[in-house]
């Protein structure tokens, strides 16, 4: 679609620190009537803090906002919507209490004069209409009782009550299943036509690929690609966006993969409704393990089933080889476990306590006496201060809230070193920490991997994942897909992984049907740079074994099919010792966004008619998703 | 290290007003002392300090309990009610089981009624203030039915001995006052439990996550509320040698007054067994005195109401340059 020539929002030069965070050092963007805009990055990238600035809920410290062509200064959210600017939170902000149609209406609440019911009702009436959703919303029901999608569409006739121009949805499909991802996006489209400028906000690519029709990329509070028209970009492109290509830089500091210590914790799907479903992975003694994926992928809530402090309603957890399945975080403590939760200041820090009884807060839940026992740790602790550049003993006494994070993650981390664990859980460990100490911290767990503990963390830094950890599982939509080294992967294919696919249900429902009806293997991979991305794989045994499993990254060669690899897609190629057949089918959603391929390893040389699987494959796709 | 805190000069600062909250407090109990001595010739006479003290064993030991409470970031309005209860439920026991066995029944059924409050706060979530509100209005109904509606005046007369045979010169009530406050601070100063009550006021989540054993710690004070008001109970109805149902009335107001002047912060978290005494010995020489210079009493409320404000004021001016 060509781009209208007076774009009707432009944000230039965008800055924005937070405390000491830097959330924006630079970020552009211009959006024009019309269209759908795509809102890239990574986690942390400033995506949403870049949207917040646009929509008043955030103010800029530096940096021009042109609206239609005049300055624009939101102070406040209501100044962004008189002006016609909306946003659709990723948690959305309304009132649970009162009904749809006041909810619609809440900003008529700040203007003078009767509010009219009657005419509102109507209003909201037209409005649904025209999104093509009259049935969909119940206008006297409470909002407390609608369901995530149902309360986005009230968001949105919110924001068609002001009459908005621009409208940002902010990771609108982050809690939507399949289908309501559907119905939302024939929303947007039918908001597109009517003129209506969208920005949707993601970091899921197919979606992006499914309803945007230009993107800007953003990279550490940047903007590194700037209204890019989404037809002329591959999801390769964007991830190479995304990520940076400075990549060189990452392998220097890789860490030494030493052998492997004997298998200290094995999780077997694990299942804790409702964000994690089926996770597994083994962590071994002395080893850093990585857990990737995106925020809201499950990893936090895996490290939090695993110290007790969630239930889990599936899987085993064996903890040296002995069953484990603890009930309450002391139960995790005395079996040797500690965890260093995400959030410091609220899940961490007992902020009216001393420096001193934040550190021994660990010993005094693992003390079996009545009294403190504090002075049984104290060699302990001057040990742990000297090693860790931590106060020394004068600030012990002192209130951690006059701590940097860095020190104060340090101070959280020590609590536990104090009770020696076997296992160290952590989520998130440098967050809010500046550099200089990041690689202190670095340093201290690879210290306490060294000493044979086992260490597992979860980061959405995938930069931080791979310099720290020897080995990466990544999560996503609350199930392991891969294991592996991280000697084999870099930034770019982690996010490849990484990323969340509503159809993965789905393809591998296809998968298994293939692989049953021909006996062969059924795989589906994305392909890149010579090398194969496999993302699922189901059947094949024997010589119908492709070479690779799921969460596998090969090079062409490196797998027992690289002649059909190489190979023209569409039909079925033998390999030259004529052991097994594959087809390659490359698949598209029937918005004719790539999929990546779907490949069916067969033995032998005689095969099916080529032409009906990738016909059935392709259709499988369309009504699936 | 480059990192390590930058704002030393500001840790002393926050060191500095931490502990002058108490020590302002003190100051101001002084003050009021002194001043009182002066307005009053009749203040200083040595029966009127024991009559002092006197007057502060029932309100004292309750605050206590509060004090627990509060420190979890609770409230327990039972208190009053709770007293008046399971003095009656004493008064009845007496002659069926003795002095022994009637006190043993006010505590028991003291502490009961703080762990069926503890319960429910702590399993089911519910707000502290609307459990204690519930259990004040039956503790209250209760305690009429139970006597009938009138005062029990048949008490054994040896329940006096508790209250004013000497130990070491002092008066064992005020005794029993001393113990309990110098219990009560050695626990929650030097011991696990007394710890995770901090812990559990300040942050519940940080304490969750270190494995504490945040559910029973959040039970415990309340079962120590219930206990010490009945002991307060016992006290009381020794001193006046006569059980009344409506004792206690309005007992929690004071018992939180004296908290909070004595800087316990409502958030839980912070908070004294020190500085409840001296909030204690505050409220209990303001009724005195103001008794002793032949003030209206009517006054009484303003002058309590008072300082409470300009203590939670103090308070939060504190904590905000504490906690920025």
């Amino acid at each position: 679609m060509p781009a209208p020539p007076a774009p009707l929002l432009v944000a230039q030069g965008i800055e924005k620190t937070f405390d000491q965070t830097r959330a924006l050092a630079g970020a552009s963007v211009e959006v024009s009537a019309g269209e759908v805009h795509g809102l890239l990055g990574a986690n942390g990238a400033g995506k949403s803090t870049l949207s917040r600035v646009i929509s008043g809920h955030v103010r800029r410290d530096r940096g021009t906002l042109a609206w239609r062509g005049a300055a624009l200064d939101p102070r406040s959210p209501r100044d962004a919507l008189s002006a016609g600017i909306a946003m659709v939170m990723q948690e959305t902000t309304l009132a649970p209490d009162l009904s749809v149609l006041e909810n619609i209406f809440l900003p008529e609440l700040a203007q003078p004069g009767r509010l009219r019911p009657a005419l509102q009702r109507q209003r909201a009436r037209d409005i649904l209409e025209s999104l093509g959703q009259h049935a969909a919303l119940p206008l006297g029901s409470e909002v407390r009782r609608l369901s995530a999608a149902q309360r986005q569409l009230v968001e949105i006739a919110k924001a068609l009550a002001v009459d908005a121009t621009l409208i940002i949805f902010d990771e609108p499909t982050a809690s939507l299943s399949p289908g309501e991802v559907e119905r939302l996006f024939d929303v947007m489209t039918r908001l597109r036509a009517a003129g209506r400028a969208l920005v949707f906000v993601s970091h899921r690519l197919e979606e992006v690929f499914a309803v945007t029709d230009r993107v800007t990329v953003m990279r550490e509070g940047r903007t590194v690609g700037g209204s890019l028209p989404t037809a002329s970009l591959s999801q390769s492109d964007i991830v190479r966006l995304m990520v940076g290509q400075d990549l060189g830089r990452i392998y220097a500091e890789r860490p030494a993969v030493h052998a492997a210590g004997e298998p200290v914790l094995e999780v077997r799907h694990l299942c804790a409704p409702p964000r994690v479903r089926d996770v597994s992975f083994t962590l071994h003694r002395g080893e850093i393990l990585g857990l990737g994926g995106l925020v809201g992928a499950g990893r936090s809530e895996t490290l939090e089933a695993l110290f007790g402090l969630r239930p889990h309603s599936g899987g085993e957890i064996r903890l040296h080889g002995k069953a484990f399945s603890p009930r309450r975080p002391a139960d995790a403590i005395r079996a040797g476990i500690g965890f260093v939760p995400e959030d410091r200041r609220l899940q961490s820090i007992v902020p009216d306590f001393s420096v001193r009884e934040n550190l021994l807060l660990g010993h005094l839940s693992a003390y079996r006496g009545f009294g403190l026992g504090y002075a049984t740790r104290d060699a302990r602790v001057a040990e742990l201060l000297r090693l860790l550049g931590l106060p020394n003993e004068r600030l012990l006494d002192a209130n951690m809230l006059n701590f940097s994070g860095g020190m104060q993650q340090k101070i959280i981390i020590a609590r536990w070193l104090l009770l020696d664990p076997r296992v160290l859980l952590l989520d998130e460990p440098t967050k809010g920490v500046d550099i200089v100490t990041r690689s202190s911290i670095y340093a201290m767990l690879q210290e306490v991997a060294d000493r044979g503990a086992a260490v597992l963390v979860v980061s959405s830094d995938f930069e931080e994942l791979l310099r720290l950890c020897s080995r990466i599982a990544v999560v996503s939509d609350g199930a392991t897909i891969a294991e592996m080294e991280s000697a084999v992967l870099d930034e770019a294919k982690l996010t490849l992984f990484a990323a969340p696919r509503s159809s993965m249900a789905a393809n591998a429902r296809l998968l298994a049907d293939l692989s049953e009806e021909t006996g062969g293997a059924a795989f589906w991979a994305l392909r890149d740079g010579g090398r194969l991305f496999c993302l699922n794989r189901v059947g094949g045994t024997g010589v119908s074994d492709p070479g690779f499993v799921a969460g596998a990254t090969p090079r062409f060669e490196e797998t027992r099919i690289p002649a059909a690899l190489r190979s023209a897609p569409g039909t079925f190629v033998a390999e030259p010792d004529g052991q097994r057949s594959t087809l390659m089918a490359q698949v598209h959603s029937h918005r004719g966004h790539d999929l990546g391929w779907i490949g069916l390893t067969v033995p032998g040389v005689t095969t099916p008619d080529a032409a009906t699987i990738v016909r059935r494959v392709q259709d499988a796709i369309t009504s699936n998703i | 290290m480059p990192e390590a805190l930058a704002p030393t000069s500001r840790s002393h600062l926050v060191h500095r007003l931490a502990g002058r909250l108490e020590v302002r407090m003190l100051g101001l109990a002084l003050v009021v002392f002194a001043g009182l001595s002066l307005a009053s010739p009749y203040f200083l006479r040595s029966n009127n300090l024991l009559n002092l003290l006197d007057q502060s064993v029932v309100t004292g030991i309750t605050s206590v309990g509060m004090t627990f409470v509060i420190l979890t970031g609770g409230i327990d309005l039972s208190v009053g009610s709770v007293l008046g209860l399971t003095s009656v439920l004493m008064g009845l026991a007496f002659g069926k089981l003795g002095i022994a066995g009637g006190i043993a029944v006010a505590l028991l059924s003291g502490g009961a009624i703080g762990l069926f409050s503890g319960m429910l706060v702590a399993y089911f979530g519910l707000a502290s203030f609307v459990v204690t509100l519930g259990v004040m209005a039956i503790g209250r109904s209760l305690a009429y039915i139970c006597s009938g509606a009138t005062s029990i005046s048949n008490i054994p007369p040896a329940i006096n001995d508790l209250v004013y045979t000497p130990i070491l010169g002092v008066p064992s009530n005020v005794a029993t006052l001393l113990v309990i406050y110098v219990l009560a601070g050695l626990y929650l100063s030097f011991t696990k439990g007394g710890r995770t009550i901090y812990a559990i006021g300040s942050n519940q989540e940080a304490a969750r996550a270190a494995g504490l054993s945040v559910l029973f710690y959040s039970v415990l004070p309340y079962v120590v509320s219930g206990a010490l008001a009945a002991a307060a109970g016992v006290l009381l109805s020794a001193q006046v040698m006569s059980i009344d149902p409506l004792a206690g009335t309005a007992l929690e107001l004071d018992a939180i007054a004296a908290v909070v002047i004595g800087g316990a912060s409502l958030y839980g978290g912070r908070g004294s067994i020190l500085g409840t005494l001296i909030g204690v010995l505050i409220m209990v020489m303001i009724r005195n005195g103001l008794n002793l210079l032949g003030v209206n009493p009517f006054w009484q409320g303003s002058a309590i109401g008072g300082i409470i404000i300009a203590a939670v004021l103090v308070e939060r001016l504190v904590s905000t340059r504490v906690r920025g």
